[in-house]
């Protein structure tokens, strides 16, 4: 009885008490700077830019599983691009102008390489990996590449009865 | 005593009303804002989102997914233990609820899909003992029966041998359907919604294209068929004239050609994907170039009455097309109806004014309606 009533009362609260963003470990303002971060890495062409394939819902899922250890590393690193963007144009990192944006990437991977190279990675893993893990949305990276996705695969006849295949 | 005993009872009575309060006020909370209260945990805004972009968004969450006791506590445990999945799925118990509740308003496919070979249920895909017999019971089955199946064949089917009798493990799903609405279309797919024709199409007529996709069991995701690829399929060297309907790569995925064995002739001269091998069933023939849905209606498979659509009912030789025995069924037989050519029955030699092979019949190409 105490469980359902929990349950009742965390339903009607809607869980606004534990995380008001909408995605599932990032803030919302962090999901923001991290797609203007992975849109220098893939921009957007005659496909859709990482964050429009889900980059970012990609790397906020594995955050709350495979790589909850990189979590200090992705909230500090999200921090220092916002800093970086402040100082070179006044705003954060998704705020600034398209082209200021290319030069913030710049200063950050240089002066944190590690954490740039991290990210570079996990937005590769994110546009060209399954769409099962959130990332390459409606597997349009697998469209670019002209990948037959899912392939098609005809059943073999055999007959195992007859001791060989047929 | 007494005190004691009426403390108590006041007690349980207001934990009752406050459930009772709580648990009605959630579902209210919930059904009321046509599924914005489930976006309220953000593990399910993107599905959500989805929906309502869909074809289907002007369907409340839970006029198709569960509401009960159990999916509710299961829910807000998963929630807060954190251990949300990487992807919310229905599981295999709600995927055959789902299917009753589709029916509720596509009654007419219901049936016909019901009454067709594609509403095969576990029991007869899994425990037909014709085909245990002879090919080994494996994972790759599921990838077009039980796809959403999510065990693995031995949690389904036992014994793993070639000697039965075979039984369904999960006795419940023995009559379920293996091929449900959901392996064939996309419930959640981006689009508006869709307003049934004032007149119905015959079987060559138009089906709603834009919800069909296949469920890929591996990806655990719907591709919708304009992604779905259509084969370039061989007889022998010769290219195979497909038929250009999309739609068709649905069925490709299933009833598909193979790539010839590595030490024939058609793989060391690379003809590639050969026409009646794997489940294959191109047209070749005199029904070259036609769509599968030319014949095949959507939902109930039905073909015999479909020949009246092309072919007068008394043919040229008198003899009723809808009555003929062509064992047409019979992928062995050379009058099956997906490869019969004209000498099959002209053995003394083709008619020039019947010798115009599959131009006879122009196809009514699916984005021609």
């Amino acid at each position: 009885m105490a469980g359902t009533a929990a349950t009742g009362a965390v339903c009607i609260t809607g869980c606004s008490w534990r995380n008001s963003s909408r995605w599932e470990f990032l803030s919302n303002a962090q999901a923001e700077t991290l797609a203007a971060l992975a849109d220098q890495i893939i921009p957007e062409d005659d496909f859709p830019s990482a964050s429009q394939a889900g980059v970012v819902v990609y790397i906020d899922r594995q955050l709350m599983g495979p790589y909850r250890r990189h979590r200090g590393a992705y909230q500090g690193g999200i921090e220092s691009a916002d800093q970086i963007s402040r100082k070179f144009c006044g705003v954060a990192l998704a705020q600034a102008r398209p082209t200021m944006r290319q030069e913030v990437v710049s200063a950050l991977a240089e002066r944190f390489r590690e954490f740039f190279e991290m990210v570079r990675e996990h937005t590769m893993e994110g546009y060209y990996g399954s769409p099962r893990h959130g990332g390459n949305r409606d597997a349009v990276s697998w469209r670019m590449l002209g990948l037959k996705e899912p392939p098609l695969r005809g059943r073999a006849h055999y007959d195992l009865s007859k001791g060989r295949g047929s | 005593m007494k005190r004691v005993f009426f403390h108590v009872a006041l007690a349980a009575g207001i934990l009752i009303l406050c459930a009772a309060g709580a648990i009605g006020g959630a579902t209210y909370y919930y059904t009321s804002q046509r599924g914005a209260g489930c976006a309220g945990c953000h593990e399910m805004a993107d599905y959500v989102g989805a929906v309502h972009a869909s074809s289907h968004r002007s369907v409340g969450c839970f006029d198709c997914h569960s509401t009960g006791w159990a999916a509710k506590l299961r829910h807000t445990a998963v929630h807060l233990s954190g251990r949300t999945p990487e992807a919310i799925r229905l599981r295999d118990v709600d995927v055959v609820e789902m299917t009753a509740k589709c029916q509720s308003c596509h009654q007419r496919e219901y049936a016909t899909w019901r009454a067709g070979p594609h509403s095969a249920t576990y029991a007869q895909i899994f425990t037909n003992a014709q085909q245990n017999a002879t090919r080994r019971l494996m994972d790759d089955c599921f990838r077009c029966h039980g796809m959403q199946f999510s065990g693995s064949i031995g949690d389904i089917v036992q014994p793993q041998s070639l000697n039965g009798p075979w039984r369904i493990v999960r006795a419940g799903l023995a009559s379920e359907p293996t091929m449900p609405c959901q392996a064939c279309h996309w419930i959640h797919r981006e689009g508006l919604p869709v307003s049934k024709p004032v007149a119905r199409f015959s079987v060559a007529g138009a089906a709603d294209g834009e919800s069909l996709a296949f469920f890929d069991r591996r990806e655990q995701m719907h591709f919708a068929i304009a992604e779905l690829p259509l084969p370039q399929i061989f007889d022998r060297a010769r290219p195979v004239n497909v038929s250009p309907d999309q739609r068709q790569a649905l069925c490709y995925q299933c009833h598909a050609p193979r790539q010839p064995d590595a030490e024939s002739a058609a793989a060391r001269n690379n003809w590639g994907a050969q026409a009646g091998s794997g489940d294959d069933r191109t047209p070749l023939g005199v029904h070259e170039g036609i769509s599968c849905f030319t014949c095949h209606s959507g939902h109930g498979e039905s073909t015999r009455a479909s020949c009246a659509t092309c072919h007068p009912v008394m043919s040229d030789c008198g003899l009723a097309v809808e009555k003929m025995d062509t064992t047409y069924a019979n992928p062995a037989s050379k009058h099956n109806i997906h490869w019969v050519k004209c000498q099959d029955c002209h053995t003394h030699g083709v008619p020039r004014s019947m010798h115009r092979g599959s131009e006879f019949v122009k196809p009514i190409q699916w984005n021609e309606r």
